[in-house]
């Protein structure tokens, strides 16, 4: 039932603590989004998730202990995880970075499908597929960096601040994209975002995170209707 | 640690009046060495100050401003040529030293600006050239040099009427050059030039959004490398009195590296270890099997970069760390407070058993 | 005539070898941020198993392959055991590692099999051959060909296999490439292994006529840092023609101006280098490099 479990979680960059306790659980299929402003340590946990940095407290996937895991081998059980700042592999093509993406496969014949899928959910890169990876505007890197994520075929997808740097209608498109990705094929999700709207269309709980804890956690529906979390992230 | 400001708990070798002493102390040592030991040891510490000149421009490019160079042992050969070569014309001797100063510093000067201008490690991969063109540049120009015979040139020894053996009186000019330039060089690398040589080092991009021009700061480290170096080849002349172009061969351009390295890299006393490592070292390994001296130095050289990166002088400091970690029984030293809860419930909580991980 | 094209067929040889030398370095700095200035010193290790093994009586071709073989497996190890320290930290520091490396190969042969010149049996005939009423080595031909060949291969390796294609991304970007599930250390391993068997190469194809010694690439190495620095780190077609242009240039230069002559053709790079540099700082192909503070 549970895909995703973290329990206390702590995390050190050097002698400085950015994760202090951490919890999470996201369920087989669900989507968990992580709230909370510049420095909470959302990206942290994110990473620790991926095995980026070595993290202290329980991070169990699948019944299984991912901590201190390198990064490959979180990825080969079937996380993915799209980095802030997308990481899109700027001197290879479009199509060369979806094959990346599906490094960890065999099946030659499905991966070819499976670049269709993607050019299906993200129409953009289709006219895009030949060029260079570093020519392609914000929002299409982001559409990109999700595709590759997509292309191994994970049972969890980390998603990094996706609407970074975009303006609200691309932003819009991409999570629009991964709303459809989510109902097609059911893959598990925990979001980072600092837009809460934005999130609260894609996700169906959330926890805010403040210097490396959790303070507020709940269902989209209770958090929305909460006077803090309106007035500190949805603007009033 | 603030010069001349004492507090009362400062230990004793840190007052002004201990650190005078020891100054004082150090001068008397080196102006009577000289007198009381033998002509073979005067001579081996003749040879270890030339090198330790030799290291201590190295370091000033490559230890203090970053820029790896291997054609260090070039300007040693230089300024060793135009000695020789001074000499042999009987030009005044101070203008010898002058032109063996000036002309190694200015070939320098040409070489950086070129090769700084295309950063990375540029000038590690031109001045690997300068050993390798020179060798047969300096057999090719034989009028100059004396070709593959070398040049032989004696003019340091003991003046008529001081009552100083040879060998003594080399020493001293040694000492004394050296020292001027260890002094020189100490207070270049401790002022603000010495700054920003470090701030090039870590990092160009932050130097150059600090108004230091990377540029800059790399020319003018290696022009006073190669002057340093043309100094060590006037020394090394004194010394030795007799040069060839096996003296700026390539083998000889890794040792010098190696010795820097493995003595100290940016650092005074580091140049002196270095120094006595290229000229004892040697030595020592051909007692043991001369065949095996390049695979003993190779081998050694890993090492300290692998156990001790910063060279042997930074032994007394590694140790006293490893002394210190196993006193505390614990891992790596850590900040002493634990971050401040912001629970604020003050019950006696048990604190969760929080691995501290990810030091830098 | 005749002479000016033996001299540009040889200069091409010697070039090829410079070339595969400076590819193996670009290879190695692509993936691991690094200079390897022990490049040639690796593949004169290879070039001495070679030797030693027709010594015993392997055929040379096998004795080639064999050391090949070997020298990806001791490029592989070199990067896991001794390089991965440093690939993250300061890249003079890196530098500096490989010198000692370099040292201790050297001095490892030397000690093995002394100082003295070998030789090496050579692959091809020391005969000419007459084209166009030109006589032309054959051995230079072949050098040539052998090594081009070898260089294309590495290429369609890189932009046709799946192996290239992960070497690729990551060389861009190791970090990313792991969130795909690319092993990337033993990526690395790779690559240094192919840089290494390229040298290896290089070295069974130029040794007949160097002599065999420890320090018997050292000069070579010169010339394919030479030929990296005008052609750009970034690119590898690049530094192979400016390896080639070197090596043509080096034998004109010793030929026909009379001041450079056999001793001081190791010269010609750097001229070259200076006259370059002063307008294009970034080589003849390479790109402005972009850093992040």
């Amino acid at each position: 039932m549970t895909l995703l479990e973290l329990e206390d979680v702590t995390a050190f960059y050097g002698p400085v603590q950015v994760l202090d306790g951490v919890s999470l659980r996201v369920p087989d299929n669900g989507a968990v989004g992580i709230l909370g402003a510049n420095g909470a340590g959302k990206t942290t946990t994110l990473r620790a998730i991926s095995g980026t940095v070595r993290a202290g407290g329980r991070i169990v996937f699948d019944g299984k202990d991912i901590r201190g895991l390198r990064p490959d081998q979180v990825a080969a059980l079937g996380i993915a995880h799209v980095p802030e700042g997308r990481g899109t592999l700027g001197d290879l093509t479009v199509r060369d970075n979806l094959r990346v993406g599906a490094y960890l496969r065999k099946d030659g014949k499905a991966v070819d499908k499976d670049i269709e899928y993607c050019l299906d959910l993200f129409p953009n890169l289709k006219d895009r597929i030949g060029s260079n990876a570093s020519a392609l505007s914000g929002g299409e890197q982001q559409m990109l960096a999700v595709a590759r994520a997509i292309m191994s075929k994970p049972r969890l997808l980390l998603l990094d601040e996706a609407s970074l740097g975009l303006a609200p209608s691309t932003a819009k498109n991409v999570y629009d994209a991964i709303r459809r990705l989510r109902v097609e094929s059911g893959i598990a999700m925990v979001v980072v975002e600092q837009n809460a709207n934005l999130a609260f269309t894609l996700v169906d709980s959330a926890t805010v995170l403040e210097t490396g804890r959790n303070v507020l956690t709940g269902t989209s529906a209770e958090l929305k209707g909460m006077d803090e979390i309106r007035r500190a992230y949805l603007g009033g | 640690m603030a010069r001349g400001m004492t507090s009362p708990a400062s230990p004793v070798w840190q007052r002004p009046w201990a650190r005078w002493a020891g100054w004082l102390l150090l001068v008397v040592v080196l102006a009577v060495v000289p007198l009381v030991m033998t002509e073979f040891a005067n001579e081996t510490l003749a040879r270890i100050g030339v090198y330790a000149v030799a290291v201590l421009g190295l370091n000033v490019v490559m230890g203090y401003a970053g820029q790896v160079s291997l054609g260090q042992i070039f300007f040693l050969g230089l300024g060793a040529y135009i000695t020789a070569y001074g000499v042999q014309e009987e030009w005044n001797i101070v203008l010898v030293f002058v032109l063996a100063c000036l002309i190694p510093a200015v070939v320098g000067l040409l070489v950086a600006l070129a090769a700084a201008r295309l950063g990375g490690l540029a000038i590690a991969m031109v001045t690997i050239a300068l050993p390798i063109v020179g060798v047969p540049l300096a057999k090719r120009l034989s009028d100059f040099t004396g070709g593959s015979q070398g040049m032989s040139a004696r003019f340091a020894d003991a003046p008529e009427g001081s009552g100083l053996f040879d060998d003594q009186w080399v020493l001293y000019v040694v000492l004394i050059i050296g020292g001027i330039v260890f002094l020189l060089t100490r207070n270049l690398v401790r002022g603000k030039y010495g700054r920003a040589f470090a701030i090039v080092k870590g990092n160009e991009n932050v130097a150059s959004s600090m108004g230091i021009s990377p540029y800059r700061y790399k020319v003018l480290a290696f022009t006073i490398a190669s002057l340093i170096g043309g100094v060590s080849g006037f020394l090394y002349m004194a010394v030795i009195q007799y040069t060839s172009p096996e003296t700026m061969s390539f083998g000889h351009s890794i040792q010098l590296v190696a010795a820097m390295v493995i003595g100290g890299a940016a650092s005074i006393v580091g140049s002196l270890l270095g120094g006595a490592y290229y000229v004892l070292v040697p030595q020592l390994t051909n007692l043991v099997d001369p065949s095996l001296t390049a695979l003993l130095q190779g081998a050694l050289l890993l090492v300290v970069l692998f156990v001790l990166p910063g060279g042997l002088v930074s032994l007394p400091r590694a140790l006293t760390r490893g002394r210190r970690r196993s006193r505390a029984g614990r891992g790596p030293v850590a900040p002493p407070t634990t971050p401040s809860t912001t629970t604020g419930s003050g019950t006696a909580a048990e604190e969760p058993e929080t691995e501290r991980q990810g030091h830098a | 005539m005749g002479k000016f094209v033996q001299l540009v067929v040889d200069g091409l040889s010697t070039g090829s070898v410079y070339g595969a030398l400076a590819l193996a370095i670009v290879l190695v700095n692509q993936a691991t941020g690094l200079i390897n200035f022990a490049q040639g010193g690796m593949a004169v290790l290879a070039a001495y198993v070679t030797w030693w093994l027709t010594n015993h009586s392997v055929p040379l071709i096998l004795a080639i392959l064999i050391s090949i073989a070997l020298s990806f497996v001791f490029g592989a190890v070199v990067e896991r055991w001794l390089m991965r320290r440093f690939e993250r930290g300061d890249p003079d520091t890196a530098v500096v590692v490989t010198i000692g490396l370099l040292t201790l190969i050297t001095g490892f042969c030397g000690w093995l099999w002394t100082y003295n010149n070998q030789q090496f049996p050579s692959l091809f005939p020391l005969r000419t051959v007459s084209f166009l009423g030109v006589s032309i080595s054959i051995r230079s031909i072949g050098t040539t060909v052998v090594i081009v060949v070898a260089m294309i291969l590495l290429q369609a390796l890189f932009v046709r296999t799946k192996l290239g294609l992960a070497l690729r991304a990551v060389a861009i970007n190791p970090q990313s490439a792991a969130f795909s599930g690319l092993p990337v250390g033993r990526l690395l391993m790779v690559g240094w292994g192919l840089a290494a068997a390229l040298g290896a190469v290089a070295a069974a194809l130029v040794a007949p006529q160097l002599t065999l010694t420890p320090g018997m690439l050292d000069n070579a190495l010169v010339y394919a840092l030479a030929a990296v620095i005008l052609g750009g780190l970034t690119s590898p077609v690049g530094v192979v023609v400016a390896a080639w242009i070197i090596g043509i240039l080096e034998n004109l230069a010793a030929v026909y101006v009379s001041f450079i002559g056999f001793d001081l053709k190791v010269a010609v790079p750097f001229i070259l280098i200076f006259v370059v540099l002063i307008v294009r700082p970034q080589g003849l192909f390479g790109r402005k490099s972009v850093v992040r503070v």
